[in-house]
């Protein structure tokens, strides 16, 4: 008697227990669908959600990620918002694909411009862009620059130099001057290549503005000018 | 413990107009084997499952809107609305994939045990039935979500009907209710799962049930217990009157106790995991998507994605006819002899083959490792020990590795597409001028990138994949290459060549 007891007991028990859980819990329960909400544009979930969908796989932090890192506050001290705006849109080089809706990219121009500022809140490190020194490409003298290349930046990014050459064609041809200046003025920390103003063999206090200028309109002025000079 | 005399009077009274109990008794008392055991819980399970699809399905028709325009909301405002409603519909999805499984796992097991030998031909036959008519439960099922997997599934399913030879647009226009997916579509799928389908598996649970009752549960299977036809049906009763147990309440319990534990964990997957769907709005210009079928059929998914192009019209057509009447003949030409497992190995290896090919295949569509991993390029950063050391062209190759979209189908460090090789070693496979040859012209299932990228973007390329290999691995070599070098020829000179190893 007592058996067929304790057996009616355990199945109310479980009975109950199976009852409870919807009951008590539903709107907490793990499976509860979440009302469909997409982040509010330019938060900082919605940026991250972008930037982890189409920018990441380039531009992603430290070294990892092959283009300029974005997730580095270097970079955002040396960018000026209007133009990283416009590199989302347009694109830029031969490497950086238009992302803007007129270039068959997903953005409007007011997307773009809440990314770069959701971008510069999350990573520019609390800091405005730097007033040092321009975030655009500015107008140098080529054979200064090759004087200033050859004592600040030949011993390891000159032909035959530790960090490989930069003055290699191909190179040159793949990159734009912006680009040139962006990789002179913020470096890349993670795979070894110091910012303007840092030391460098040869150069303990950096470059000035001047020969930072200097030295893109140089490595510009080694770019071949057409395909044709370019020998594989 | 008596029941009240109230309880005996009032079932006396309906007893005396309805024969109920006289009617009923005998189906919960017939004597089943007493050795069955845990073995034969699946298809009470399976009909559990079924009454539970039955009761949600009701509750959750009472809020779905049938129609294309109103159908995807009509889900979310269940969803989100609702109280409970998102339970019904989790509920719902997850007992059909169980009932799914768990008729798969009954069949199995009858399979294995020769239960449907004579006299239970028909038992396997009606068991049959019930499968594709649960399948197409499911199929139907899925449609009724109307987002983009069921857009894309009723599309796919479409196509397959077209390859019908002569009349394929005919069909393919009885299954849509006009040439294109729309708002008949959906009428029609909705009948077909709301009606038609619940009305034929219960019509076929029906007659399933009256032939178990006919023909008796069979017994576990012996060795040397062989099924004669002349004088098995006698002898099986005799056994059952001799040493079998009431169904009710021997047998009965354990099918209760398992059908709770069912229950249990049904609750469970669908409290944690929540109902399926909807995806997407079921969009055809959304061309964004990465539809997928239900579980049931991700193996028909997977077999169809890898068959090679020239067999797809057979294969489709074929195989699922020589399927049903593969299965709806196993009796007919086995229906006598030995049940044992032990004496049936090629029925064991049928059956062993037909688990894994579908555990397969599931995993193969589940994963679909054919499918490049569209946003890959702009989502998966090069990673670092891959860019470390390397110069400024190879960094730049790395950003062509991006920018071109190679990722999509190659991974680095396990992360990309799987369609095409992993990387990660690729310069000890691969000279720089195999890597040039292989980009700019394709070969294989890779198609030619040389029109894509010029040649400074291909040299940066292959410079950066020339250096992808572990530090410890020589880099390829053109065979020719481990010749020794040539000797200087001087004029009117004659060399011998030298085979490697000769010497």
């Amino acid at each position: 008697m007592s058996a067929i007891r304790s057996r009616l007991m355990m199945s109310a028990l479980l009975a109950g227990g199976i009852a409870l859980i919807p009951a008590t819990a539903c709107d907490r329960l793990p499976g509860r669908p979440k009302a469909a909400q997409s982040a509010q544009e330019g938060s900082p979930e919605w940026t991250v959600e972008v930037f982890n969908t189409s920018c990441r796989g380039c531009h992603a932090q430290g070294a990892v990620g092959a283009a300029v890192p974005l997730m580095d506050s270097a970079y955002w001290r040396a960018a000026s918002d209007e133009q990283v705006t416009r590199g989302v849109l347009e694109g830029q080089g031969m490497l950086m694909p238009a992302f803007g809706l007129s270039g068959g990219g997903p953005f409007t121009p007011a997307q773009a411009s809440a990314l770069t500022r959701g971008m510069r809140a999350l990573w520019g490190g609390g800091a405005q862009k730097s007033p040092e020194i321009s975030g655009t490409l500015v107008a140098g003298n080529a054979s200064n620059g090759k004087s200033v290349f050859d004592v600040a930046c030949a011993g390891c990014h000159g032909v035959g130099g530790s960090a490989g050459s930069v003055t290699d064609p191909m190179y040159l041809r793949l990159i734009s001057d912006q680009g040139l200046w962006t990789a002179v003025v913020a470096g890349r920390k993670a795979l070894g290549s110091p910012a303007w103003n840092e030391p460098m063999p040869g150069r303990p206090n950096g470059l000035t503005t001047v020969e930072v200028a200097d030295v893109v309109a140089y490595l510009s002025s080694q770019r071949p000018r057409s395909m044709s000079e370019l020998k594989p | 413990m008596k029941p009240p005399r109230v309880v005996g009077m009032a079932i006396d009274w309906v007893e005396a107009r309805t024969g109920a109990v006289a009617f009923l008794a005998p189906l919960l008392t017939h004597h089943v084997p007493r050795n069955a055991k845990w073995w034969y819980v699946f298809g009470s399970a399976t009909l559990m499952f079924f009454t539970i699809q039955l009761v949600t399905g009701v509750c959750l028709a009472t809020l779905y809107a049938p129609s294309a325009a109103e159908a995807w909301e009509s889900l979310r405002y269940i969803d989100e609305e609702v109280p409970f409603g998102w339970m019904l519909r989790a509920l719902h999805g997850w007992s059909s994939n169980a009932m799914v499984v768990m008729m798969a796992i009954h069949m199995l097991q009858v399979f294995l045990h020769a239960s449907y030998k004579f006299p239970r031909e028909l038992n396997w036959v009606t068991g049959v039935f019930l499968l594709f008519t649960v399948l197409a439960l499911a199929f139907t099922g899925q449609v009724m979500r109307w987002d983009q997997d069921a857009y894309w599934g009723l599309g796919i399913g479409a196509s397959i009907a077209d390859r019908i030879p002569v009349i394929g647009n005919q069909v393919r226009g009885l299954l849509l209710g006009g040439p294109i997916i729309g708002g008949e579509t959906l009428s029609r799928f909705f009948a077909l799962h709301v009606f038609v389908l619940p009305g034929a598996a219960l019509g076929l649970i029906g007659l399933h049930l009256a032939l178990i009752m006919k023909n008796g549960i069979s017994e576990m299977p012996k060795v040397g217990a062989t099924v004669e036809p002349a004088t098995y049906r006698a002898e099986y009763e005799q056994r059952m009157e001799k040493d079998g147990v009431p169904f009710y309440p021997d047998a009965a319990q354990r099918d209760m106790v398992f059908c709770g534990a069912c229950l249990v964990l049904l609750v469970v997957l669908a409290a944690v995991y929540g109902p399926f769907g909807p995806g997407g709005q079921p969009d055809p210009t959304l061309i964004d998507t990465n539809p997928r079928p239900d579980y049931p059929f991700l193996w028909i998914f997977g077999a169809v994605s890898l068959l090679p192009p020239a067999s797809e019209t057979a294969v489709m057509l074929v195989a699922p006819l020589v399927g049903v009447l593969a299965l709806v003949a196993v009796p007919f030409f086995a229906n006598a002899g030995e049940r044992a497992p032990s004496r049936r190995p090629g029925m064991v290896l049928i059956a062993s083959l037909a688990v894994m090919a579908v555990a397969a295949l599931t995993w193969e569509g589940k994963t679909s490792p054919w499918s490049p991993v569209m946003n890959a390029w702009s989502a998966l950063p090069t990673p670092e020990h891959f860019l470390a050391g390397r110069t400024p062209l190879e960094v730049q190759g790395a950003n062509v590795f991006q920018f071109a979209q190679c990722r999509n189908c190659h991974s680095l460090d396990g992360l990309g597409g799987e369609r095409g090789p992993a990387l990660d070693a690729i310069a000890t496979r691969m000279t720089p001028d195999q890597l040039m040859r292989q980009i700019q012209q394709g070969d294989g299932n890779m198609p030619a990138f040389g029109r894509n990228l010029d040649s400074a973007q291909m040299t940066a390329l292959v410079s950066f994949l020339s250096t992808l290999r572990p530090e410890f691995e020589a880099p390829a070599v053109i065979p020719g290459a481990q010749l020794p070098l040539p000797v200087q020829r001087m004029p009117g000179e004659v060399v011998t060549p030298v085979a490697v190893g000769s010497q």
